[in-house]
């Protein structure tokens, strides 16, 4: 009895430790110190609860509904799987008392495995013709589509004769070997011939596709090397969230590009001497202004904490809030930090800007003339039966452009260059007759990127030639619009830092 | 059924008889929290195991109701997650926390120490031997890192920004920039060190693992005895050793890019609202090798114990040897070498080199060959036999199933043309939630059906499990089954909604039958959690050897002792899948059992082998315990 009670004893204790041990950890996480807020009754099991006052929410009487509906819905379900649980149990007992089981449960599952089978195979079947109906398969609109299209099918094929084979074994083997008492397994631990065999047969198969699968990768991936004529290149830039695309002006030059450029008047960061002489001067400003809000912290601290008290006069919770926030990181020194981390980010940057214009090569390679023409759009047209390369660039981090209608996709990886090379076949026109009115082409994001990843696209456009050019013509370049000397540039110099290296050699869409 | 050998209750009542007090001074915290017999540590492993199973699929529930019924509101979901669930709708950071802590706590929480911990412990000593792991103190330091590392991970749900959400593969630089989103704050800082807790865990119980197996087998027990489980553990146990370190690796320079301002993984980066970023140098892709150096032998950290369990489970309830021992070995080794060189199957179309593209291609597709032989000798064992469908069978079977028809899809992925269109859209979703998710829970299943006599002495109750199997079974293949023709739409996956692309509308009604099966598997699991805990109690009390199995776990007490063995350990005599042997009345013949001169392997020829010789068995011996012996200089086989 008093090891029981002592134990009892050890057991709350333990309890009360790893309850005082969670109250800890969840409150010492928290940075902004509202723990106890989140441990309170109304707030949220797990996920934060938002400390702002809401006046504006009120529960209507059909909120209040809804949530017993949920919650009698929850309790109705536990409720019933507590019953049918019991009810099951009750089979137990019946076996007890009768010494056999009520239902011989082999050979319900033995009929189960059966139908499983059938029905199952049904369903696939169904499956391959109902939504078989809506994947994307011989409508491809590019030209290695058809490739891909075609490595599709006849893996398609080989799995699903597979598939059925096996799967039909599985069950039927699993119908046709129940339990019966009158018969003993066969004793059979193996056969080498038989092991040997069907070794071999999947790796002939497999072999088979390997080959094939080589050869439609290399089709696809070398299509830019193998490719002698003039190319049209579009450079796809990336950012959160969104997708831009730049064709090349008048010169057909793609020009520079870099992530040091970038400006709010720059957004892709083209290499454009004046845009950049502005950048700098901003940045050396802003350096300036780091610097003065350091220095005067302790004023900051005051005029917030009048401000809070204005707020709290006015019962503003939400710039109370946010108020209050800018308090505490001022005072346990995160403002400070981060004004310092600023300052030392915009130094570097101009440190590395003046070091590109400093050096005469690198400055005429990197400033050549061909960026300021450059037509930056918010949507891609291209030209059907031409060759066109991709250049992606991202501006902050990975994403990946994905055009399922023409099966191509690419990562765009900030600091590494890639490109997708492809030749459109089908006009948007022709996809929209095939499709419905509605139907267009989209580049979709599809690497995860944060919050609106779900929502980053742009539309393609596939036309003839002349289109595309007129379209081109309508849009306004860059910078100035510059009259034609298309001086290839030659790199010598280290150029590392640079990111466009070689699109400046190619001759982009003219 | 038949009855007990008469030989097994002796022993019990040989044991009731003076056995019992020794064991009752144990403290209770030394008994159940830090303990360090592995029999209890395995049960730790377990239930540690299932609330973070319960919790995972949770959040699938949520995330799928969101999927399902964008526009609806549910105030269930306001009031669990609060500010993130504003209006009754998951906010889209939070959608993503939620798909990252799901796939997170299933792939190393559930399946890895979850599966791996609970079994591996479990079995290792009882199936080979010996009286407890090689260290029994790492062992319990094993499960305690990974109780603590559960802890931390689970933390970030109270943190102001979030839980990590930049997906379970945690790619920078969107994970390394805390202003990129939400969740990569503290969230992401938290997850990193879960993660670190966890390979520890993971580390020390590899080790002991390993050890054990190598040194630790009882007499008789030479390596080409090891029942198909203890391989598949130690060759996990080996996978582990070498592919955590680099995980753990890549995590710690993230946290320095994240933390003291490196470059490893930044390069030219311009972050909307700070502008351009000092970085300078660094690759996002090389966190991408260095994470699948890991991820792609974790998916065979996962899957392995499972076909091991799979393989002891059907043999077992098909009253037949498992057939070809050695090519399930062997399998298994070929699985394991090849799953160090193919990581790069992941990154076919991140821009490396279409060279290396080709070379991983090549590999990736070989190691479909050792899965179709795996495939194929699974079904040759269920041919002819004398199948029980024991709940545990049926899960072995649904194992299977879901083996050949992820695997299939395999080898859509693994092939770098087709991997350009299909990569990360639905059809991958589905692939590795088939091949991956759904085997080897079910696999996981099937341990627990098979073992829960030896872990709670008590038997499960059998209706309800089958009722479990099948509506787990249907659920699952409804969920999963059409995600195929999704991705092969050109759905993409990690989207948290498809309401805004009006193309992807005909999949609504889609979408909603996936979570109604979703629901519907997760009420499933409401029973086998019934089951489960009812049973520890309330179960019928299990008799030793109540499969009529042969490999040793089943000769030791139903009651647990310290030392698994009152007396001296077993010898072995035989191989453990004798079973049906037509030289024996009984339908098994348990490898402790001396016999009466029988061969230790019945050795008339089969019906289709006539060229069976005895021969070619002593050669596989051979063959395997060389192979052990190169492994760790000293296998010791104490014979
Ligand atoms: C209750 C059953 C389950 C359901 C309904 C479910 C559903 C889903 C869905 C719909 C996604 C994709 C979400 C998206 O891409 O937006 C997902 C992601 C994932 N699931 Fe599951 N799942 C289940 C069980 C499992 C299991 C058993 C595993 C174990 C391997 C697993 C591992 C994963 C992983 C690794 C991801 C990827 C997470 C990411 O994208 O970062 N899931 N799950
Ligand atoms: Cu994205
Ligand atoms: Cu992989």
């Amino acid at each position: 009895m008093n090891t029981k009670v002592k134990q009892i004893f050890k057991l709350t204790l333990v309890a009360v430790i790893i309850l005082f041990a969670a109250n800890l950890i969840s409150g010492s996480v928290d940075i902004q110190g509202v723990a106890e807020e989140q441990l309170s009754a109304d707030n949220p099991w797990f996920g934060t609860a938002e400390k702002e006052y809401k006046p504006g929410k009120m529960e209507t009487e059909e909120d209040v509904l809804h949530s017993r509906i949920n919650w009698a819905i929850i309790v109705f379900v536990l409720l019933m799987t507590f019953i049918l649980a019991n009810v099951f149990d009750i089979g137990k007992y019946t076996a007890r008392i009768t010494g056999r089981e009520t239902v011989n449960q082999n050979n319900v599952n033995r009929w189960l495995m059966l139908i499983f089978m059938i029905v199952g195979i049904i369903a696939v079947a169904w499956e391959y013709v109902y939504h078989g109906e809506l994947i994307l398969l011989n409508d491809s609109s590019s030209e290695h589509g058809f490739a891909y299209d075609s490595m599709f099918v006849i893996t398609l094929v080989l799995t699903t004769i597979v598939f059925i084979v096996t799967q039909f074994l599985l069950f039927w083997f699993s119908f046709k070997y129940a339990h019966s008492e009158d018969r003993k397994a066969l004793y059979y631990a193996h056969n080498n011939r038989l092991e040997v065999f069907w070794t071999i047969i999947p790796a002939i198969v497999l072999t088979l596709l390997i080959l094939r699968g080589h050869q439609t990768w290399k089709s696809i991936v070398y299509a830019r090397d193998n490719y002698k004529g003039k190319m049209h290149h579009v450079e796809i830039f990336a950012y959160q969230f969104g997708w831009k695309a730049r064709y090349a002006g008048e010169d057909g030059i793609l020009g520079n590009a870099d992530y040091k450029f970038i400006s709010g008047k720059n957004e892709l960061g083209l290499a454009y001497e004046p845009e950049v002489d502005s950048l700098l001067a901003e940045l050396k400003v802003r350096i300036q202004q780091d610097q003065t809000a350091i220095d005067t912290l302790d004023r900051t601290l005051k005029v917030l904490e009048r401000n809070y008290k204005n707020a709290e006069g006015l019962r503003d919770y939400t710039n109370m809030e946010s108020i209050r926030k800018d308090i505490s990181a001022v005072k346990n020194g995160e403002m400070k930090d981060e004004l310092e981390a600023s300052i030392k980010r915009k130094v570097k940057q101009v440190q590395r800007i003046e070091a590109i214009k400093k050096d005469k090569a690198i400055f005429a390679s990197t400033f050549t003339s061909a960026a300021m023409d450059d037509i930056i759009t918010q949507e891609i047209h291209l030209a059907k039966d031409s060759l066109v390369t991709f250049d992606f660039r991202s501006k902050d981090i990975i994403h990946s452009a994905w055009l399922p209608h023409f099966r191509v996709q690419m990562n765009v990886v900030p600091g590494m260059p890639t490109k997708f090379t492809f030749r459109p076949t089908k006009t948007t026109a022709e996809a929209k007759k095939e499709n419905g009115e509605e139907f267009e082409y989209y580049l979709y994001c599809n690497k995860i990127c944060g919050s609106s990843h779900f929502n980053m696209k742009i539309k393609v456009v596939i036309e003839s030639q002349s289109e595309v050019n007129a379209w081109l013509a309508k849009q306004q370049p860059a910078f100035i619009k510059k009259k034609m000397e298309a001086v290839p540039t030659i790199q010598t110099v280290d150029s590392t830092q640079m990111m466009q290296k070689d699109t400046t050699k190619t001759l982009a869409l003219k | 059924m038949s009855t007990e050998i008469i030989k097994d209750t002796h022993a019990v009542e040989h044991h009731d008889s003076h056995g019992h007090d020794h064991h009752h001074h144990e403290s209770f915290i030394r008994k159940y929290i830090f303990s360090t017999d592995h029999k209890m540590i395995s049960k730790q492993f377990l239930i540690t195991g299932i609330i973070m199973g319960c919790l995972g699929m949770g959040m699938s529930l949520l995330f799928r109701l969101q999927l399902a019924w964008p526009d609806e509101s549910f105030p269930l979901i306001e009031s669990l997650l609060g500010k993130w669930g504003k209006d009754g709708k998951i906010d889209p950071n939070y959608y993503m926390a939620l798909v990252t802590i799901h796939g997170t706590i299933m792939v190393f929480y559930v399946l890895t120490a979850g599966l791996s911990g609970t079994f591996s412990n479990l079995l290792i000593p009882l199936q080979c031997g010996s009286r407890d792991m090689a260290s029994p103190f790492m062992n319990m330091l094993s499960y305690w890192f990974f109780f603590i590392s559960s802890v931390v991970l689970m933390s970030s749900f109270f943190v102001e920004t979030g839980p990590a959400s930049s997906g379970w593969t945690v790619y920078p630089p969107l994970s390394a920039l805390e202003k990129a989103m939400p969740g990569s704050g503290l969230g992401t800082t938290l997850w990193l060190f879960a993660i670190i807790l966890f390979i520890v865990s993971a580390l020390l119980g590899g080790i002991n693992y390993i050890t054990t197996v190598l040194n630790m087998r009882t007499k008789g027990m030479s390596m080409s005895r090891l029942p198909l489980t203890i391989w598949a553990f130690l060759l996990t146990a080996i996978l582990g050793l070498l592919s955590f370190p680099v995980l753990l690796g890549a995590g710690l320079l993230l946290l320095f890019d994240r933390s003291f301002g490196t470059s490893f993984y930044l390069s030219d980066i311009h972050l909307n609202g700070i502008g351009a970023l000092s970085n300078s140098g660094g690759s996002p892709v090389l966190y991408q090798h260095l994470f699948w150096f890991l991820g792609h032998p974790e998916v065979y950290i996962i899957l392995m114990p499972a076909l091991g369990i799979s393989s002891e489970v059907i043999s077992t309830n098909a009253r037949k040897p498992i057939f070809g021992y050695s090519a399930m070995v062997i399998s298994l080794l070929g699985i394991s070498f090849l799953s160090f060189i193919v990581w790069g199957h992941h990154m076919f179309i991140t821009g490396m080199n279409p060279f290396l593209g080709t070379m991983f291609m090549y590999v990736t597709l070989i190691i479909a060959v050792p899965s179709a032989v795996k495939t194929f000798n699974y079904l040759a064992t269920l041919w002819k036999g004398n199948i029980r469908f024991t709940p545990a069978m049926l899960f072995a079977i649904g194992l299977v199933s879901f083996f050949i028809s992820g695997g299939l899809t395999g080898i859509y992925l693994g092939n770098a043309a087709l991997d350009i269109q299909m990569h990360d859209s639905y059809f991958v979703v589905a692939h590795f939630h088939l091949v991956m998710g759904s085997s080897a829970i079910f696999g996981m299943f099937a341990g627990i059906y098979h073992w829960y006599p030896k872990m709670f002495g008590r038997m499960m109750n059998k209706t309800l499990g089958s009722l479990h199997f099948w509506l787990t079974f249907i659920s699952a293949y409804l969920v999963f089954f059409p995600m195929h023709f999704m991705g092969l739409a050109g759905v993409p996956r990690r989207y948290y909604q498809f309401s805004l692309i009006p193309e992807f509308g005909i999949w609504m009604d889609v979408n909603i039958l996936i979570t109604v099966a979703a629901l519907l598997g997760g009420v499933a699991q409401l029973l086998f959690l019934y089951n489960f805990f009812n049973s520890i109690w309330r179960g019928e009390r299990a008799t030793r050897n109540p499969w009529h199995s042969n490999t040793l776990e089943w000769s030791t007490d139903v009651k647990h002792i310290h030392g698994n063995w009152p007396g001296e350990i077993p010898t072995v005599y035989r191989g453990p899948h004798e079973y049906s042997r037509p030289d024996r009345e009984l339908d098994y013949f348990p490898q402790y059992e001396k016999g009466n001169g029988e061969p230790d392997y019945y050795h008339a020829p089969s019906p289709a082998d006539t060229s069976y010789d005895g021969k070619k068995e002593k050669a596989s011996t051979v063959f395997f315990s060389s192979f052990a012996y190169l492994f760790m200089k000293r296998a010791k086989v104490r014979a």
